[in-house]
C-alpha cells in the first residue's frame, strides 16, 4: 500500500480524486444559484460539471497503473485531528471501475431524460448524489466512507419524494429508513472497530488502510463488526429478505433515479462488502460465506422468480436487480480470483444493462403514460429500432456470450464452483429463468399486434439514440474485449485474496479437482433426470 | 447570630473570574432599570442589548478558558463556584443561545404587550441561573442556580397574555417544577446528611476516605435518587418529561426555543457536576438508573413523535429524544467518573450541547415565523408548500431537520458520533445501537415535516412567509454554523475534549 | 493457409455489420444478393482451408489461430480462438455451402416481404454464430457461437412476431435451449474445476491420458448431452422444434434441419474422447436418448396434416439417429449422415417452402396434391430428397442411416431393433408425405376457395409475395429457388460417395473417405467393430435396411394411393403423445401458481414485515400517548411512580432496608 501511495503521487500533483468529488458539488452550487429568470442554464451547467467529471474519471482510468495492487492517486490529509479522522483517498482496481461507471452515467441520465418540473432543484440533487457515490467508492477512511455512504441518501430521498410517480413518498421514505436502520449498525461497528483497532496501534485513527495492516481482530470480535457492517451492506445490495425498499424506490423514481440507483447505489453495497468485509474482516467473512453464499443464491432464484410475475415493467427490472446483485455476492463470498473479479466486472456491467433497461422504461412511459405490461403490446411493430435496442439490452441483461452480461456472471460461476460447487449449480438455474421473465415481458411488450393505444408509439428519437448509444457500445465492447478491464482488475482482487489466505485457512483451490464417485452418479442422475 | 455577624469575614472574590456572570447580572439591571424609567426604546434596540450583553459574557468566558487551561482550575468565593473549563464552555453555550433566541423574540414580540425590556431581563437571568447551575461546586448553590434559572422559565412560559395555552403551560410548568424542585432540595439535604457537606469537593474527599463516614449509604443512595427525579425532570428524561410537550407547545415558540437550548444545557450541566463530578463514588450505583433513564428517553421520545401532528410537539419530542441521547453521554462519562483519565463521556456531552442549542433554536425560529404567519398554527399543515412559498427558509429548516435527524456534514451528526463513540469506548454497545435504531425512528418525523414542506401544494390562500430581519439573520447564522462546523467540527471537539478537566 | 480460417466467420459478418448500416437502403432484392454473396465468400474460403488442410499429413491438420485473449483471469485463460481441424472444416463446407444455397433460395422466397432486409441480417449474423460454433477452439467460444444460433433462431422464429403463435414459439425456443445451456455451462464449470482449461485440445488430451477421472468425465459428458437434447431437439427437450416451424420455410430449412440442430450432435462428436473417458452407461445412455427420439418423433409425424411439421418431427427423427450413432461409437457415421441429412432435408425443407409458396402460404397436405404436374422442378427434386430419407439405395440417406445402425448393431441388438422400425416408419412417413402433396388428385381448387374466403387463416397476416388475383392455380417457383433445389437434389442423391462402404466390389481408393479425413478428430472415439458379427455380415444388414425401406413405401402406397388399407393416424400420435401438452401445462398451472405463491410471499409476508414494523410503531405510540393527558395531577403521578421506581432500584440492587 505505502509503495502505491509514493508511486501514485509520482505522475500527477492534482488531487485529481477530491476534484471528482468537489466538481459535482460546485455544480450543484452553481446550478442552485442560478436565477429564475434564465431557466436553461441550470442544465447547461449540469452537463458541463457532470461530462467534466466523466473526461477526470476516463482521464483516471488511463493513467492507472495496469498490474499494480495496491492504492493509487492517493491523497491524504487530516481533517477531523481529535479523532484522528482523514481526508484519504485513494483508487484501486476494485473501485477504478466503479468510479469511471459513475462518471459515465451521470451524464447520460440528465440528458436521457428530462424532469416533469423544477428542472433546478432536480439537477442540484443529481449533482450531489453524484459526490456522493464519489466520495464512496474513493474514501480510504472510514469515516469519510461512512459520511458519504449516508449521505448519499438525501439526494436520492428528494429525487424520489420530488420527482417520482403516484405512490412516491412513501418510497422515498421507505428507502431512506430503511437503509437508515442498516447504517444505523454500520456507524457503532465502525466505531468499535476503530476503538479496538486503536487499542492494537497505540492511537485512534479511522483510516481503512492503517487499521486493516496494524489491527488484529480476535476471531469473535471481528465476526461481531464484520455483521454490523454487513447488515448495511446487506440492506444496500440488497440481499433476500432485506430487499424490499428496492422495487418499491425504483418504481418510483424518476428515470434518472432508477438508473443511478441500479447503476451506481446499489454497488455500494456490494464495494462495500469487498472493501470492509473481506479487506478488513478477512477472518470473519471467510468464517460466515455458507451464509452469504445462500443468501445470494436465494436472491437470484427468488429476484428472477418475483420478477417474472411482476406487471409492473419497472417493477420486473428491479427484481432482475435483485437477481443480478446475488450472483455479485455469490462471487464475492466464492473466494476465487475468478469469482471476485467477476463479481468486479459485474458490478459494471449490471450498471450499464440495467441503467440502460431503465432508460427504456423511462422512454416508454414518457411515450404511453404507463409501466403497466398488460397496457403494452406490439411495440416493436410500429417502433423497429426502439425495440431493437431494447433486445439488446435484454439480451445482454440475460447474459448471452458476446454481451457484457454474460462476462461477469460467467466469470462468476466458474469461479464460485471451484470453492461453491452446489450453490453454483443452484444459481445456474437463474440463467434459465433470466431468459424466462425477459423474453416473456419482452413478448407481452414489442411483439403481437399494436391496439390502438399502442400504435402510435412514437419511434426512438434522434436524441435518445445518442444517449444510448454510449449504453450499446459498452454493452459490445465489454461483451467482446473485457480483457482491459480485467487486467487493470486482477491485481487488487489477487491480493485481497492473499490477504484472505494470510488470516484463514483457506487456500485458492487449483483446477486441478475430480468430482468423488458418488457425486458423478449423483451429477448423472440429477443431469439427466426424466432420459 | 449577632457576633457572628460582626466576624463575618467575606470571602475574599476574584472578581475577574466571576465577570462573565457579573456582566449578565449588570447588564440585567441596566435593561430593567433604564427600560422602567425611559420610553420605549426603538424597535429591535432591547434585543440587541441583550444580545450584546450576552456576547460581552460569552467572550469574557473565552478569555477565562486560555488563563484556566493555562493555570489550571480552581475554585471561587470560598470554594462553591467551580472555575473550570466545563463552566466557560456552557457558559459559552448559555450566551449563544441567549443571542440568537434575542435575535428571534424581537420581531416576535413587536406589537404584543411584552415589547418591553422585560424578557429580556427574564433571558438574562435565566442565563445566570443557568451558568450558576453549570459552575456550581456546592450543591445548594447548584439549587439556587437551578430556581433562579426554573422561575425565569416559568414566566416566560407564561409571558403571553393572549393565549391560554401559554398561560396554562406557564402553569403546569410551575407546579410540576416546584414538585421535582423539592425532590431535589430533599435530594440534596439526605446527600448532606450521609456525607456530612453539600460542598462538591468535600463531598468527593469525604467519600474518599472512607466508605460513608456517617455508615448511612442508604441515605447518600436515597438522596442520589432525588438528585436524579430533579435533574431528569429539568433535561425532561422519561418519566420525568411529561411537562415538556405541552410546556413546549404551549409556550410562545422563542420561549421554547430558549427552554430547549438554554434550559436544557444547564439542567444537564448540572447533572454533570452532581452524578459524574460530585458522586462519582457511587457510580456503579446510578450509572445503570441512567442507563435504563437513556433508553427509555430514547424510545420514547422517538416513537411519540411519530404520531404527531404539531411541528411544535414534534420537536418538543425530538428534544426528549436528543436528551435521551445525551444521557447515553453521561452514561459513559459514568464509567470514567472520578479518574484521572475520565474518558470521552463528558466532552461529548458538553459538545453535543452546544451543537444541539444552535440546532433547536435555528429550527424553533423557522417554526416562530411560518406559524406567525398562520395565526400562530404552528400544525404541520402550515408548513406544506414552504418550498413554493420560500424555498430559502424551507431549505434552511430542512438544513436542521436533517442535522437533528444526524445526517452527515451537519452538527448533528458530529454530536451523535461524539456521543455514540463515547459510548462504544466503554463497550456500552447495547445503548449505542438502540440510540442509533431510535434515531431511525425519529429520523420519519423529520421527513414527515419535509415531505410537508417540498411535495405538497400551499393551503389555499397562503399569503408569503414574513422573515423578519433579525430572524433572518439568526436563522442564517444557524445555518452557517450547522453546516460549517458540521464540516469542520476539529476545533470545537479539542474545546469540549479539554472539559474533562474540572474543578473540584 | 488455413490460418486464414477466421475468413469463414468474417464474412458473415461483415455482411451482418453492412446489412445493418445499409440493409434498409439496400432493399429488396440487393441486401438478400449481398448476404448470399457473403455467405458463399465463406464458403469459398473454407474450400481452400479444406484443400491446405488435404495438403498436409493427417497427424497434423489442425490449425489453431488465436485472434485475441477473450477472458482472461488468474488461472482462466479463455481465448477467441479458431481450430481448423478436419471436424470443423467438414462441419463448415456444408454449413456455408448449404447456407448460401438457402440464402439464394430465401431471396425468392421473402421476395416482397415487409422486412426483407432485416430477414436477411439475421440469416446472416447465424451463419456467423454456426461458424463460430463449429470453428471454436475451446468451449467457451463454441458457447459463444452456440448461444449465438440459439439468439438468432429465437428472432427468426419470432420474425413476423406480430402473430402471436410466432412469437411464443420464439420465446419457447430460447427458453427450452436455456435449460440445455444450463447442462452445457456447467459442462464448462466442471471442466475448468479439472483440468482448468475450456479448451477442446487440453481437454480430450486429459481424458485421453486418463488424468480426467472417469466420474468427471461421465459429469461432462451428461451434462454435455443436456445440453446437445435441447440445441438437436432430443428427448426431453425436443418440444420447441415443431413449434419453430413458425418461422419462415427457409429458416426451417438452414436452422432447423441442416444446420444449428446438429449442433449438439457435433459437440458431443468434439469431445469424443470424454464420452469415451467416461463410465459405460454414459454411451449407452446418449445411444438410447437418441433411439428413442427418433422411433417417438417418427410416430409422431405419421398423423401430421402440416407439411413442416411432417419434416420437422422427421427432423428431431433423424438427429435421434445421429445420437445413436454417437452413443454407439459411430462418429464418422454420425458426421456422414449429418451432412448428407444436411442435404436432403434442407432440399425437402425448401422444396415443401417451394410448394407453399406456389400455394399462396398453405400447409395442410389435405388440400395439396397432384402438384407435380403444375410444379414439375420442385416435384422431381423433392421425390429425390425423399427416397434419400427413405433410405433407398443409391441415395445418400442410405448410406449413413446403413453405416449407424451397423454401429448399433455392434453395440446392441435392442437398438439396432428401434432402429430398423424407425426406418420403416420413415419411409412410410415420408411416402405418405409425397403422395399426399405430388401425387393423388389435386384439392387445391378447393384450397383455392379457401384462399380466397374473406378472412384468412387464424390471425396470420397473409404475405403475398404476388398480386393474388382471383383465378388461383399453384405455380412454379423461379429460378433463384429452384435452383438451389437442384443443386440440393444433386447433393442428396450423390452425397453417399463421401463415405462408402468397401462392399459390391467399391474400390478401396473411394470408400470411407470421410472416415480417412475425420480419423485424427475421432480416432480416438471411434467404437472399433471389426470383429463383431455386424461387421462380418454387412450384406446382411444391408438387406435388412433395403427390404425396411422399401416396405416402408410399399406399405404407404397401399394406403394412400391404392387405398387398400384404411390410413391408421391415432390422435394420440397427432397429439406427439400429449408431451407438449404436458409440459405447457405444467409450465401454465402449477408452475405458474407456484411462481404467484412465492410473489405473493414477497409482497404478502416479506414486505408486509416491513411494513407491519411501522404500524406496530404508531400503534404503540397512539397508545402510550393516552398518557399524555394534559392532567397536572396525572403528570405528578407519573412523576411519582418515576420516583418509587427509582428508589425501589436502589432498596432491590442493595439489599437496604
Amino acid at each position: 500500500m505505502l509503495a502505491a501511495e509514493a508511486g501514485a503521487t509520482g505522475p500527477i500533483a492534482f488531487p485529481i480524486l477530491t476534484a471528482l468529488i468537489l466538481v459535482p458539488v460546485v455544480g450543484a452550487l452553481l446550478v442552485a444559484l442560478t436565477p429564475k429568470s434564465r431557466p436553461e442554464i441550470p442544465k447547461v451547467i449540469a452537463m458541463m460539471s457532470t461530462v467534466g467529471t466523466l473526461a477526470m474519471s476516463i482521464w483516471l482510468m488511463a493513467s492507472f497503473e495496469t498490474g499494480e495492487s495496491g492504492f493509487q492517486f492517493v491523497s491524504k490529509h487530516t481533517w477531523i485531528e481529535p479523532w484522528g479522522i482523514s481526508w484519504h483517498l485513494g483508487v484501486d482496481g476494485i473501485s477504478l471501475f466503479l468510479v469511471v461507471l459513475s462518471g459515465v452515467l451521470f451524464p447520460l441520465a440528465i440528458a436521457g431524460i428530462d424532469p416533469h418540473h423544477d428542472e433546478k432543484p432536480y439537477l442540484a440533487w443529481l449533482l450531489l448524489l453524484q459526490a456522493g457515490v464519489m466520495g464512496s467508492f474513493l474514501s480510504l477512511d472510514l469515516f469519510v466512507f461512512f459520511i458519504f455512504f449516508e449521505i448519499v441518501l438525501v439526494p436520492m430521498y428528494f429525487l424520489i419524494a420530488g420527482w417520482g410517480y403516484e405512490n412516491r413518498v412513501y418510497a422515498a421514505t421507505k428507502f431512506f429508513l430503511f437503509t437508515m436502520l442498516g447504517s444505523a449498525f454500520m456507524l457503532v461497528g465502525l466505531i468499535a472497530t476503530v476503538a479496538i483497532a486503536s487499542r492494537d496501534l497505540g492511537y485512534t485513527t479511522f483510516d481503512l488502510v492503517e487499521i486493516a495492516e496494524g489491527a488484529e481482530f480476535a476471531a469473535s470480535t471481528g465476526r461481531w463488526l464484520f455483521f454490523a457492517f454487513a447488515i448495511a451492506f446487506a440492506v444496500k445490495v440488497p440481499l433476500v429478505p432485506v430487499h424490499t425498499w428496492l422495487p418499491d424506490a425504483h418504481t418510483q423514481a424518476p428515470t434518472a433515479g432508477s438508473v443511478v440507483l441500479a447503476g451506481v447505489m446499489l454497488k455500494l453495497g456490494t464495494y462495500g462488502l469487498l472493501r470492509f468485509g473481506l479487506y478488513l474482516f478477512p477472518e470473519a467473512s471467510f468464517w460466515s460465506r455458507p451464509l452469504w453464499l445462500t443468501l445470494a443464491v436465494i436472491g437470484i432464484i427468488y429476484g428472477a422468480i418475483a420478477a417474472t410475475m411482476q406487471t409492473d415493467l419497472k417493477r420486473l427490472v428491479a427484481y432482475s436487480s435483485v437477481a443480478h446483485m446475488g450472483f455479485i455476492v455469490l462471487g464475492t463470498f466464492a473466494f476465487t480470483t475468478q469469482s471476485l473479479s467477476g463479481s468486479v466486472i459485474q458490478m459494471i456491467n449490471h450498471g450499464v444493462s440495467t441503467g440502460a433497461l431503465f432508460l427504456f422504461v423511462g422512454m416508454i412511459y414518457e411515450r404511453r403514460h404507463t409501466r403497466s405490461i398488460a397496457e403494452l403490446n406490439g411495440i416493436q411493430k410500429v417502433a423497429p429500432i426502439f425495440a431493437a435496442g431494447f433486445m439488446v439490452v435484454m439480451l445482454s441483461s440475460i447474459g448471452v456470450p458476446g454481451l457484457n452480461g454474460f462476462v461477469g456472471e460467467f466469470l462468476i460461476l466458474t469461479g464460485s464452483f471451484l470453492t461453491a460447487r452446489w450453490w453454483t449449480v443452484v444459481a445456474t438455474v437463474g440463467v434459465i429463468l433470466a431468459a424466462l421473465y425477459l423474453l416473456w415481458a419482452y413478448q407481452r411488450v414489442f411483439h403481437g399486434e399494436p391496439d390502438e393505444e399502442n400504435e402510435n408509439f412514437p419511434e426512438l428519437k434522434l436524441k435518445e439514440g445518442l444517449v444510448l448509444l454510449p449504453f450499446l457500445g459498452l454493452i459490445v465492447f465489454m461483451g467482446v474485449y473485457p480483457k482491459p478491464v480485467l487486467d487493470r482488475i486482477e491485481p487488487s482482487i489477487s491480493a485481497l485474496i492473499t490477504r484472505v489466505e494470510e488470516n484463514t485457512d483457506f487456500v485458492e483451490p487449483a483446477p486441478t479437482i475430480q468430482i468423488g464417485e458418488h457425486d458423478s452418479t449423483d451429477d448423472g442422475a440429477d443431469m439427466e433426470g426424466d432420459e | 447570630m449577632l457576633q457572628q455577624i460582626d466576624t463575618f469575614v467575606g470571602p475574599e472574590v476574584n472578581w475577574f473570574a466571576l465577570s462573565p456572570m457579573l456582566t449578565l447580572l449588570g447588564g440585567t439591571l441596566v435593561l430593567m432599570l433604564a427600560g422602567a424609567l425611559t420610553p420605549p426604546w426603538p424597535k429591535g434596540l432591547y434585543a440587541f442589548a441583550t444580545a450584546t450583553i450576552a456576547g460581552a459574557a460569552g467572550v469574557l468566558a473565552m478569555v477565562q478558558w486560555d488563563d484556566i487551561t493555562d493555570d489550571g482550575t480552581r475554585t471561587l468565593v470560598a470554594g462553591v463556584i467551580a472555575y473550570d473549563t466545563l463552566s466557560m464552555f456552557m457558559t459559552i453555550t448559555i450566551c449563544i443561545g441567549v443571542i440568537l433566541v434575542a435575535m428571534l423574540s424581537d420581531e416576535y414580540l413587536r406589537g404584543t404587550p411584552n415589547d418591553g425590556p422585560e424578557i429580556y431581563a427574564l433571558y438574562l437571568v435565566a442565563a445566570i441561573g443557568g451558568i450558576v447551575m453549570a459552575s456550581a461546586n456546592d450543591l445548594i448553590v447548584l439549587f439556587l442556580g437551578l430556581e433562579t434559572l426554573s422561575l425565569a422559565m416559568y414566566v416566560l412560559a407564561s409571558s403571553n397574555r393572549r393565549s391560554g395555552e401559554s398561560a396554562e403551560s406557564g402553569i403546569k410548568y410551575f407546579v410540576l417544577g416546584g414538585f421535582s424542585s423539592a425532590f431535589f432540595l430533599y435530594g440534596i439535604a439526605l446527600v448532606y446528611g450521609a456525607t456530612g457537606t453539600t460542598n462538591i469537593s468535600e463531598m468527593v474527599t469525604a467519600l474518599q476516605g472512607g466508605v460513608d463516614p456517617f455508615g448511612n449509604e442508604s441515605l447518600a443512595l436515597a438522596g442520589i435518587g432525588l438528585l436524579i427525579v430533579g435533574l431528569g425532570f429539568k433535561v425532561a428524561a422519561v418519566p420525568f418529561h411529561v411537562w415538556a410537550p405541552d410546556v413546549y407547545q404551549g409556550a410562545p415558540t422563542p420561549i421554547t426555543a430558549f427552554m430547549a437550548s438554554v434550559g436544557k444545557a444547564a439542567a444537564f450541566a448540572a447533572m454533570l457536576r452532581v452524578l459524574v463530578i460530585a458522586l462519582p463514588f457511587y457510580r456503579d450505583d446510578w450509572r445503570p438508573i441512567v442507563w435504563v433513564l437513556a433508553l427509555v428517553t430514547l424510545v420514547v421520545g422517538s416513537v411519540l413523535a411519530v404520531v404527531q401532528n404539531n411541528v411544535k410537539r414534534m420537536l418538543a419530542y425530538s428534544s426528549i429524544s436528543h436528551a435521551g441521547f445525551i444521557l447515553v453521554g453521561v452514561e459513559a462519562a459514568a464509567h470514567g467518573a472520578g479518574e484521572a483519565d475520565p474518558g470521552p463521556g463528558m466532552a461529548s456531552v458538553v459538545l453535543y450541547l452546544i451543537l444541539y442549542s444552535v440546532l433547536v433554536i435555528g429550527s424553533f425560529a423557522v417554526v416562530t415565523v411560518v406559524a406567525r404567519n398562520s395565526g400562530g398554527d404552528s400544525g404541520i399543515d402550515s408548513f406544506k408548500g414552504l418550498a413554493r412559498r420560500r424555498p430559502v427558509l424551507a431549505l434552511a429548516f430542512t438544513v436542521f431537520l436533517l442535522a437533528q435527524a444526524g445526517v452527515p456534514f451537519t452538527t448533528g451528526f458530529i454530536a451523535k458520533f461524539g456521543v455514540i463513540q463515547a459510548a462504544v469506548e466503554v463497550d456500552s454497545y447495547a445503548i449505542a445501537v438502540v440510540a442509533m435504531v431510535t434515531a431511525v425512528i425519529a429520523a420519519f418525523l423529520y421527513l414527515r415535516i419535509m415531505v410537508a414542506m417540498w411535495t405538497s401544494d400551499p393551503a389555499e390562500g397562503a399569503e408569503p412567509v414574513a422573515v423578519p430581519f433579525s430572524t433572518g439573520v439568526a436563522i442564517a447564522a444557524a445555518v452557517a454554523f450547522t453546516i460549517v462546523v458540521g464540516i469542520i467540527p476539529g476545533w470545537l471537539i479539542d474545546a469540549a475534549d479539554q472539559v474533562t478537566q474540572y474543578a473540584r | 493457409m488455413a490460418d486464414l480460417v477466421w475468413l469463414i466467420p468474417a464474412f458473415p459478418l461483415a455482411g451482418f455489420l453492412l446489412l445493418l448500416v445499409f440493409g434498409r437502403r439496400l432493399g429488396d432484392p440487393n441486401a438478400g444478393y449481398l448476404a448470399t454473396a457473403m455467405v458463399f465468400g465463406s464458403f469459398a474460403s473454407t474450400v481452400l482451408i479444406f484443400f491446405d488442410l488435404l495438403s498436409k499429413p493427417a497427424e497434423d491438420r489442425d490449425t489453431v489461430v488465436t485472434l485475441f485473449s477473450w477472458l482472461p483471469v488468474g488461472t482462466f485463460q479463455v481465448d477467441m480462438a479458431f481450430l481448423a481441424d478436419p471436424l470443423s472444416i467438414a462441419m463448415c463446407l456444408f454449413v456455408t455451402g448449404i447456407g448460401g444455397l438457402i440464402h439464394l433460395f430465401a431471396v425468392g422466397y421473402m421476395h416482397g416481404d415487409a422486412k426483407f432486409s432485416k430477414f436477411f441480417l439475421y440469416l446472416n449474423l447465424f451463419v456467423f454464430s454456426m461458424t463460430l460454433l463449429v470453428l471454436g477452439e475451446n468451449l467457451l467460444v463454441t458457447f459463444l457461437g452456440w448461444e449465438g444460433v440459439g439468439t438468432c433462431s429465437y428472432l427468426l422464429i419470432a420474425f413476423w412476431h406480430s402473430r402471436e403463435s410466432a412469437a411464443t414459439a420464439g420465446k419457447k425456443a430460447f427458453v427450452t435451449n436455456r435449460v440445455g445451456d444450463w447442462g452445457v455451462m456447467l459442462a464448462m464449470f466442471l471442466a475448468f474445476s479439472a483440468v482448468g482449461s475450456l479448451s477442446y485440445s487440453v481437454i480430450n488430451e486429459s481424458a485421453e491420458t486418463g488424468e480426467l477421472a472417469a466420474s468427471t468425465a461421465s459429469a461432462i459428458a451428461m451434462l454435455l448431452l443436456l445440453g446437445a437434447a435441447g440445441k438437436s431437439a432430443q428427448l426431453p427437450l425436443y418440444i420447441w422444434l415443431p413449434d419453430a416451424m413458425e418461422g419462415p420455410t427457409p429458416v426451417s430449412a438452414l436452422i432447423h434441419a441442416a444446420t444449428m440442430v446438429t449442433g449438439g450432435v457435433f459437440l458431443l462428436t468434439r469431445i469424443n474422447p470424454v464420452i469415451a473417458a467416461s463410465y459405460d452407461w454414459v454411451p449407452t445412455t446418449i445411444a438410447w436418448v437418441g433411439v428413442i427420439t427418433a422411433l417417438f418423433a417418427a410416430t409422431i409425424a405419421l398423423a401430421q396434416n402440416d407439411i413442416k411439421k411432417v419434416l420437422a418431427y422427421s427432423t428431431v427423427s433423424q438427429i435421434g439417429y445421429m445420437m445413436l450413432a454417437v452413443g454407439t461409437g459411430g462418429y464418422v457415421a454420425a458426421i456422414f449422415h449429418m451432412i448428407t441429412h444436411a442435404a436432403f432435408k434442407a432440399l425437402m425443407f425448401l422444396g415443401a417452402g417451394s410448394v407453399i409458396h406456389g400455394m399462396h402460404e398453405e400447409q395442410d397436405m389435405r388440400k395439396m396434391g397432384a402438384l407435380r404436374t403444375v410444379m414439375p422442378i420442385t416435384a422431381g427434386t423433392f421425390i429425390v430428397g425423399w427416397l434419400a430419407i427413405a433410405g433407398v439405395p443409391p441415395f445418400s440417406g442410405f448410406w449413413s442411416k446403413d453405416e449407424i445402425l451397423l454401429f448399433a448393431l455392434a453395440d446392441s441388438p435392442a437398438l439396432y431393433v428401434v432402429g430398423i422400425i424407425t426406418a420403416i416408419l420413415t419411409a412410410f412417413y415420408m411416402t405418405r408425405q409425397v403422395i399426399m402433396v405430388f401425387f393423388g388428385e389435386a384439392k387445391w381448387t378447393s384450397a383455392a376457395n379457401e384462399a380466397e374466403a374473406p378472412e384468412p387463416a387464424e390471425g396470420e397476416e397473409p404475405i403475398e409475395t404476388h398480386d393474388a388475383h382471383g383465378e388461383f392455380k399453384p405455380h412454379e417457383s423461379p429460378p433463384v429457388m429452384w435452383i438451389p433445389l437442384v443443386v440440393l437434389a444433386v447433393l442428396a442423391a450423390f452425397g453417399g460417395v463421401l463415405n462408402l462402404p468397401k462392399l459390391f466390389g467399391i474400390p478401396s481408393g473411394v470408400s470411407y473417405e470421410l472416415e480417412h479425413w475425420l480419423e485424427p478428430v475421432i480416432e480416438f472415439g471411434e467404437a472399433d467393430i471389426t470383429g463383431t458379427w455386424a461387421y462380418d455380415n454387412k450384406y446382411i444388414l444391408v438387406a435388412i435396411a433395403v427390404a425396411a425401406a422399401l416396405s416402408g413405401l410399399a406399405l404407404a402406397w397401399l394406403v394412400y394411393t391404392k387405398k387398400r388399407i384404411k390410413p391408421w393416424e391415432p390422435t394420440l400420435f397427432a397429439n406427439g403423445w400429449y408431451y407438449d401438452a404436458a409440459v405447457s401445462w405444467f409450465m401454465g398451472t402449477p408452475g405458474r401458481e407456484g411462481f404467484q405463491v412465492v410473489t405473493d410471499f414477497d409482497a404478502k409476508v416479506v414486505d408486509g414485515a416491513v411494513n407491519g414494523v411501522g404500524v406496530a410503531v404508531k400503534e404503540a405510540a397512539t397508545e402510550v400517548r393516552k398518557g399524555q393527558t394534559g392532567y397536572v395531577r396525572q403528570y405528578a403521578g407519573v412523576i411519582g411512580i418515576g420516583v418509587v421506581l427509582l428508589l425501589g432500584w436502589f432498596v432491590v440492587i442493595r439489599g437496604i432496608l
